[in-house]
């Protein structure tokens, strides 16, 4: 009796401390994910509040997308270009690809970011050094040394795609038992990864700084702006539906580590840390990629957890990602031919498999692109949803190499070892060797043997085909400084480019026709008479929007064709989507066909046996105002801008020209560079409607 | 004499030759770990795991220490370690870092002038230009367009048949670098010829043809050393690694005969 009393007490007893002792541990526990450090660096540093403002803003042309050696896939496939070396490669000097050749800029970026996948920073070079600790680990064996100089060889590809398909993902997850002091340490400190075996925070943390050290280095206010970055690389559970997303800093303060896919899959959750840092005093912004390989899950019309879209949602997504790369080496995200028949253009940098599938899978059209998303925005919104979809465009390369390749002329594609090679790339016939090293390795990895056939060879088709020489973005700021362009992307006056330097200017407002396009203050006079790109237009009681537009070609590159505006809108009674491109300015003094809103043909055309282009056709700008002819002022709508250069060789018919072959089959021998500028969008005065879901 | 030094020479060389016969045999075979080893090699573990290791547990990392040794020794042997280019590239990348450890002193002052003064090229300023220009957009009378305009600015009237540019009409404080980016290679070669407060052209661009008024020029030059001291410093100590190998290298490369197919044929 006795005995069993005490007992009892004692379960109270223990009950009671272990609550207590629960509360403490909760009041211990902190967040390492917003521990702000300061990476600024000593040394002098022009002010940049010194340097001269243009209140007419100029553009200025970056790349936010570039992986070095820090991240864990580009080290795989060979690249050991550090931050510091991309940055060189973006301010002019040439820097070396794995396979020996030397990558350098026709002319130099104002801006640059290093973007490592945040997820492993710096693990995989670790593992591959063999004098680490890791090193000592079972599961760094397949990375020992796969870059030194010896093993920098094309006949590794096939090791490389096994070890970035499966040999990580063994890798990763091994977690140590919940009763480890690391676990608890992880518990403590908000942490997840401390608690994996191949995963080592000293090496993490000592790579992200040197990204951080290498940006302000570089950085160099009026000549040269680079931001601390990288990217949270999350994907949806089930389907593997790429939720990429790039994130950069406007500061020289930082948080100690990068908020990553180990820490939360959602990126509902990102922005809530994003808005955490924002609080401490360091604001960033999230740029989400590759929407075309999400499998329709990067613009959808429900939230990560598959709940209802409201407007606290849209509007946390809408502070934290303004805008939004449409092109990058893996493809275009503007439309889909299956989305916008009627669009000509549509047919363009088209990559239609999931990001990073092995083998390739389809990815759903709908929900994959940005015209797409626009339209789904404004049926939320109509629904009293919110607005997630608001978004400005940028471009950006996403290299694995440290160096962005823009030049069709000049192209190394993305993945170093994979697609370093005309061959590996798919545009060259391959080798009998390269055949027969393919056939074994897609054999031991059980992959599916993906070779094109044809009178003229055989191929390589695992899909670089469809990737591209691939893009920029493009700010209009005051000055090239970090606070200034970082506030371009916040207002989202911003466009992208598929790695030309065109310029494009947009303006929308009620009395544009006052203003004379050919008077030296016509810029001055659109911004204080109209909005610019990124912007709002409200109503004007019985009055037709104004649009201008002036595009100025790239000086190093073919003449532009014609200037369109691309109409997206929504019918005010059913909240039915709608689109329609019209040609508004072309080149040659042709005008515009009322009836078809097209230009007439041109004549450019190019000759795909040495790539020259006709000369003489073409123009150096367009520029016109423009009036929407099928205007409804209770219907709203969006209008961006997309600058069409006149045709050039595809960087895979290079390819063939300086193999001395014929361009292979099946995939377009030339295209159209171009630009897209950030949406206008037009906002009728509120109508009060009722919209009852069944 | 001369026999007493012989004697004391031979007996030194048998002792030499003993010495070496019982050295040898000792590496080869005797192990010898020291404390400082097993302190650190058990300070790793502890740190790993989180607590002492039991007595079974320090006897196991210390034999496993001491098979890796003798694994190794065997390996080297039978000259394993020959022809391996990991091993070879490791050990040619520790020296490489000992060679360079060893330079990495604080220059003097007097050090770094001299090196600032040897790359003076590589520090110079640019010179920077401020300008306004006329416009006048790429078409078959754009030359003649801006004759025309150029004439009525010499006889001080405006012009009015110029065109606005879509990076604007005034440049500020621009490096030639900047201008070339601004306005095509075609202008590389003209600011340096212009003469202040006047307009001359029409120069030729890619966009067409241009007037251009140089308001300002602010010429090229040499930083004082000591401003730019950080920059300087960082690259001498990136330049004294590279000739510490560089160095290096030239002092042992004489030592070595390279030999090579003369028909080995790519």
């Amino acid at each position: 009796m006795k005995s069993s009393k005490s007992f009892i007490g004692l379960i109270v007893v223990s009950t009671i401390f272990f609550i207590y002792a629960s509360g403490v541990y909760k009041n211990l526990q902190s967040d390492s994910a917003l521990e702000v450090v300061d990476f600024s660096i000593d040394g002098a540093k022009t002010d940049p509040a010194s340097i001269k403002s243009n209140l007419d803003r100029s553009p200025y042309y970056g790349d936010l997308h570039v992986h070095t050696k820090y991240s864990f896939d580009a080290y795989v496939f060979g690249t050991t270009n550090s931050p510091h070396d991309a940055y060189r490669y973006a301010t002019g000097d040439g820097i070396t690809h794995p396979l020996g050749y030397e990558m350098k800029l026709k002319e130099p970026l104002d801006f640059y970011a290093v973007t490592d996948h945040g997820f492993y920073l710096g693990m995989v070079e670790n593992y591959a050094d063999t004098s680490s600790k890791q090193s000592k680990q079972p599961w760094s064996k397949p990375f020992h040394n796969i870059n030194r100089p010896e093993n920098l060889i094309v006949e590794s590809v096939g090791q490389r795609s096994d070890i970035f398909s499966s040999v990580l993902r063994q890798t990763i997850l091994q977690p140590y038992p919940y009763w480890h002091p690391k676990t608890i340490k992880a518990w403590f400190t908000k942490n997840i990864q401390l608690a994996l075996k191949s995963f080592d925070y000293e090496v993490h943390k000592s790579a992200w700084s040197d990204v951080a050290r290498a940006a302000e280095e570089f950085n160099n206010p009026g000549k040269f702006t680079t931001f601390i970055g990288y990217e949270f690389t999350s994907s949806t559970l089930v389907e593997g539906g790429n939720l990429h997303r790039n994130v950069i800093f406007n500061s020289a303060k930082a948080p100690i580590r990068p908020w990553t896919r180990i820490d939360s899959l959602n990126p509902e959750h990102l922005w809530t840390w994003m808005d955490g840092l924002r609080d401490r005093g360091v604001d960033s912004l999230a740029m989400p990629h590759n929407s075309n390989g999400s499998n329709g899950q990067m613009f959808e019309g429900e939230t990560f957890k598959g709940g209802p879209i409201d407007i606290e949602y849209a509007s946390k997504r809408m502070r934290n990602e303004p805008v939004v790369e449409i092109t990058q080496v893996k493809g275009t995200s503007d439309t889909h031919p299956m989305l916008s028949p009627d669009d000509e253009w549509a047919d363009f940098g088209i990559m239609d498999y999931r990001v990073g599938s092995r083998p390739p899978t389809y990815s759903k059209t709908q929900g994959s692109y940005v015209r797409d998303a626009y339209l789904t925005g404004l049926t939320l919104e109509w629904k009293r949803q919110g607005n997630p979809y608001k978004f400005g465009l940028i471009g950006s390369s996403d290299t694995h190499t440290g160096a962005g390749s823009f030049d069709e002329s000049n192209y190394w594609s993305k993945v170093s070892l994979l697609d370093g090679t005309a061959q590996g790339r798919g545009t060259v016939p391959l080798s009998d060797e390269r055949i027969k090293l393919m056939k074994e390795y897609t054999k031991e990895y059980n992959q599916p043997l993906s070779l094109l056939e044809t009178e003229d060879g055989t191929y390589a088709s695992v899909g670089f085909e469809q990737w591209g020489a691939s893009g920029l973005a493009v700010a209009w700021a005051e000055k090239n400084t970090r606070d200034s362009i970082f506030k371009a992307f916040k207002r989202k006056e911003t466009f992208a480019t598929t790695g030309t330097r065109i310029a494009v200017r947009f303006f929308a407002g009620y009395d544009m026709q006052s203003i004379n396009l050919n008077s030296e203050s016509m810029v001055r006079d659109a911004y204080v008479k109209g909005v610019t790109m990124g912007s709002d237009l409200g109503e004007q009681e019985n009055k037709i929007p104004e649009f201008i537009v002036w595009a100025q070609r790239d000086k190093n590159g073919a003449p532009l064709q014609r200037v369109q505006i691309i109409k997206g809108w929504i019918e005010k009674a059913s909240g039915t989507p709608h689109e329609k491109v019209y040609d508004v300015a072309c080149s040659d003094s042709l005008d515009v066909d009322p009836i078809t809103n097209r230009c007439p043909d041109n004549g450019a055309r190019v000759n795909i046996n040495n790539c020259s282009i006709s000369s003489n056709v073409g123009a150096t700008e367009l520029k016109s105002i423009w009036a929407d002819p099928d205007f409804d002022s209770n219907t709203k709508a969006f209008y961006y801008v997309r600058v069409l250069e006149n045709p050039t060789c595809r960087w895979s018919t290079w390819d063939a020209v300086k193999a001395g072959v014929k361009p292979r089959p099946n995939i377009h021998k030339t295209i159209q560079e171009r630009a897209w500028t950030s949406p206008i969008w037009y906002i009728p005065k509120d109508d009060p409607l009722d919209i009852v879901p069944l | 004499m001369r026999n007493k030094i012989l004697i004391f020479f031979i007996i030194g060389l048998i002792i030499y030759v003993i010495d070496i016969g019982f050295n040898s045999d000792n590496n080869l075979n005797e192990i010898y770990i020291s404390d400082s080893e097993l302190t650190n090699l058990l300070l790793t573990w502890k740190s790993q795991v989180g607590r002492e290791p039991t007595a079974i547990e320090a006897t196991n990392i210390i034999n496993n220490l001491v098979e890796e040794e003798i694994l190794y020794r065997e390996a080297l042997k039978l000259g394993l370690d020959n022809e391996d280019r990991i091993i070879k590239r490791r050990l040619a990348q520790k020296i490489t870092f000992l060679k360079q450890e060893t330079l990495l002193k604080q220059p003097s002052d007097e050090v770094l002038r001299s090196f600032y003064n040897l790359n003076k090229n590589k520090y110079f300023v640019q010179p920077l230009y401020s300008f306004t220009h006329l416009y006048f957009s790429k078409g078959p009378d754009s030359k003649k367009r801006a004759d025309k305009a150029l004439k009525e600015l010499i006889q001080n009237k405006t012009p009015n048949n110029s065109d606005p540019f879509l990076l604007g009409k005034e440049f500020y404080k621009n490096s030639t670098d900047e201008i070339i980016r601004n306005f095509g290679k075609s202008f590389e070669n003209v600011f340096n010829k212009l003469i202040l407060d006047q307009w001359s052209g029409p120069y030729e661009s890619s966009y067409g043809h241009h007037l251009i008024f140089l308001n300002s020029r602010k010429d090229g030059f040499n930083p004082d050393w000591i401003e730019i001291k950080n920059q300087v410093l960082n690259d001498y100590f990136l330049q004294s690694k590279e000739d510490a190998i560089k160095k290096y290298l030239e002092e042992i490369k004489s030592e070595y005969k390279v030999v090579i197919d003369p028909n080995f044929k790519y």
